[in-house]
């Protein structure tokens, strides 16, 4: 098959029963693969008002086309459910060896149906694949796991959840090969309510494209511009993504103590990406065919926040530094460390933690509650409540919800730094305008990567435009969004996208899987990709798109963006009309006919 | 004035922060941090002929991108503050 292993696995958790199955080729080819695919897959199978933590909500596994290829970061798949943070679809996609792994073993995807009685996890040797008990893993971390599983079955590729998943944290992540992170909305929870603990995986099979020779042209063309782009040539392997940091409060835009305090923290460059690489970085890592090498290998040596792991990333170091107030980047370092291991989404838990703090300060949560009087700054409070949250003891319980049931619980659920319950990570947009839009307007909530309009509106990358004019900004943000959910749908990882555009993916593409399509319709099958995920969350009863108050109605009190607010309204109509949807923000019959929906 | 310098700029200057008295222009600071730092500085915060910015920096004054302001002519007073960065991104 053409950049395809053609083979779909079914389980069914309740029967016990594994069933293998074509691969629609069809969604496959409107589709394109992986976050595309996943939801068509499940949009056709699940009712969009699914209970997310009910057996009936199911969980999928999908690579792309490009998944496993010699194309430059072709290292990602996607886990695909309705989310239980948001409601919404839920589609979050990780790198790793996990997804090429599963495809060398003969399988595109994996569809989960159902919930086991007991803990199990599903192993996969090419075409031996069997649900085996996970007793003796049930309560384990992600790291304890992975390493178990590997010591009994070898040079497996482990994706498995943390005791977070099991306990129903919503915003448990699925975590592969310890430290990467299908990590956004609650999908580990998804995993955890269907008892899978795990997913082992090995293969020894290779996937094999449609035009060998031309294939590799295009992925020689676009290798050759990842390697002499200054972001993924040197910059990201060199201090990675924490080095936004201090762009991002020079600019104004680093949300300060749950957004409360501006976007200005002078302390911002004790956590910032040349402060990590002269402290506790001990060697950047890259995923499968990467030649980026983002990842953080961090060993913080001694002191009370002794650790070793991976990461920060950016929006991680933000949530619990700048957001919370915190400048000891040891403690950031370490309550990141214990996200991975505890398998938890650090962008949600440590703007929760930031929202408690919030409260706490005003009066409004109780130190009895909490055990202990909470204040911005606190950096052993940041790692004792991830602790908390890990081990689901006290008021981690509370701060396991996230911070849009925490704050409503405590009377004051504006202070949420969210959107449709999910956070919004580390850039504020009142000081960068277009991010404000692609908040409100993002399929899955709060999220930065659903167009990353940081880039071009801070970085300057591919083009520059002012963060803080509006004009413009709707179309910007439609392209954005519509080629991001074609560079998931592939399998290939969004940072290339700082050195390749639309040409280089759609040709890597083309030549995989053998079309003769132009760019525009591939182009096409993002907007098509979106449209569904909208379509989803209309149907689901997902709340309007809009922004927290406090960015609507809160001036910034300092920095280049002072007396700014977020002019949402001012962008959103014309938002709706380019993409054909009412005023309502619904996608009209004809735009969803004009896309095949 | 004060002028910050990020990311692989301070392996260059080896300092994150000095003050200057302020040029009339981004073009005169430009200038003077070449002559300070030498060819290492100057070929990634200049173009070739120096009348342009390097196709590689970013530079802020204010927290503004000067690309968003007046570009090199761009006028600074003792109270400016320019943050200058090699381009990097993330996410």
């Amino acid at each position: 098959m053409n950049a395809w292993t053609g083979t779909i696995l079914r389980v069914d958790l309740a029967a016990k029963t594994i069933k293998k199955e074509p691969l629609n080729m069809k969604d496959a080819h409107d589709y394109v693969g992986a976050r595309g695919l996943g939801t068509k897959y499940f949009c056709d199978e699940v009712d969009p008002l699914v209970d997310p933590l009910s057996p009936d909500n199911k969980l999928i596994f999908m690579t792309g086309p490009l998944t496993g290829t010699a194309a430059g970061c072709g290292g990602r798949y996607e886990v695909v459910a309705k989310a239980p943070l948001t409601g919404t679809i839920g589609a979050a996609n990780s790198g790793g060896h996990f997804g090429p792994e599963l495809k060398f073993a003969g399988y595109d995807g994996i569809i989960i149906e159902n919930a086991s009685e007991t803990p199990v996890y599903l192993y996969v040797n090419d075409d031996a694949v069997e649900l085996r008990d996970a007793s003796d893993l049930w309560g384990k971390t992600v790291y304890d796991t992975t390493d178990t599983l590997q010591e009994a079955l070898g040079n497996f590729k482990i994706s498995c959840i943390g005791p977070t998943g099991e306990k129903l944290c919503l915003y448990a992540g699925v975590m592969n090969e310890k430290h990467r992170a299908a990590g956004r909305g609650g999908l580990g929870a998804v995993m955890g309510s269907k008892k899978l603990k795990a997913i082992a995986v090995r293969g020894t099979g290779s996937v094999t494209v449609a035009r060998p020779e031309k294939f590799m042209e295009a992925v020689i063309d676009a290798r050759a511009k990842l390697k002499a782009h200054p972001v993924t040539g040197t910059g990201l392997g060199a201090l990675g993504t924490e080095v936004l940091v201090n762009i991002i409060n020079e600019s104004g835009a680093l949300p300060l103590r749950n957004w409360r305090d501006g976007s200005v923290f002078d302390k911002a460059d004790d956590t910032s990406g040349e402060t990590l690489s002269k402290t506790y970085l001990v060697k950047s890592k890259g995923c499968f065919g990467c030649p980026i090498a983002c990842g953080r290998v961090t060993n913080v040596p001694d002191g009370p926040f002794k650790s070793f792991g991976e990461g920060p990333e950016y929006e991680a170091g933000w949530s619990y530094g700048a957001d919370c107030g915190v400048n000891d980047l040891a403690a950031i370092v370490h309550a990141n460390h214990l996200c991975n291991e505890y398998g938890m989404d650090p962008i949600t838990l440590g703007s929760t933690i930031a929202c408690a703090m919030e409260l706490s300060e005003m009066g409004a949560l109780p130190e009895s509650d909490v055990g202990f009087k909470l204040r911005f700054g606190d950096a052993q409070a940041i790692v004792d409540l991830t602790e908390a949250v890990g081990k689901n003891e006290g008021f981690g319980k509370e701060l396991a919800k996230g911070s849009y049931r925490l704050a409503e619980k405590y009377g004051h659920p504006e202070l949420s730094m969210s959107v449709k319950k999910q956070e919004m990570p580390a850039y504020d947009g009142r000081a960068v305008q277009g991010m404000a839009l692609e908040y409100a307007t993002s399929n899955r909530g709060g999220c930065h990567v659903r167009g990353y309009l940081t880039s071009p509106e801070i970085l300057g990358v591919p083009v520059k435009t002012d963060p803080l004019v509006t004009e413009g900004k709707a179309a910007l943000l439609k392209l954005f969004q519509d080629l991001t959910s074609l560079v998931d749908a592939s399998g290939t990882c969004l940072f290339t996208t700082f050195a390749l555009g639309l040409p280089e993916i759609a040709a890597e593409y083309r030549e995989a899987v053998g079309s003769d399509e132009t760019d525009e319709e591939i182009l096409l099958k993002g907007e098509r990709i979106w449209n569904l995920e909208k379509r989803f969350n209309i149907a689901a009863g997902v709340e309007k798109d809009t922004l927290p108050p406090r960015l609507l109605r809160e001036k910034l009190p300092s920095g280049p963006a002072k007396g700014r607010v977020a002019e949402l309204y001012t962008m959103l109509e014309e938002y709706y009309t380019l993409r054909g949807w009412d005023k309502e923000g619904v996608p009209t019959q004809d735009k969803l006919s004009q896309l095949g929906i | 004035m004060k002028v910050r310098f990020f990311a692989t700029y301070r392996d260059i200057t080896h300092v994150s922060e000095l003050e200057v008295p302020a040029p009339k222009s981004v073009r005169g600071l430009l200038l003077l941090l070449s002559e300070r730092y030498g060819p290492d500085l100057r070929d990634k915060i200049l173009s070739p002929d120096r009348s342009a910015l390097g196709r590689d920096a970013i530079v802020l004054v204010n927290g503004r991108h000067i690309f968003h302001l007046d570009g090199l002519d761009t006028p600074l007073d003792e109270s400016s503050t320019v943050a200058i960065f090699p381009l990097i991104a993330g996410g």
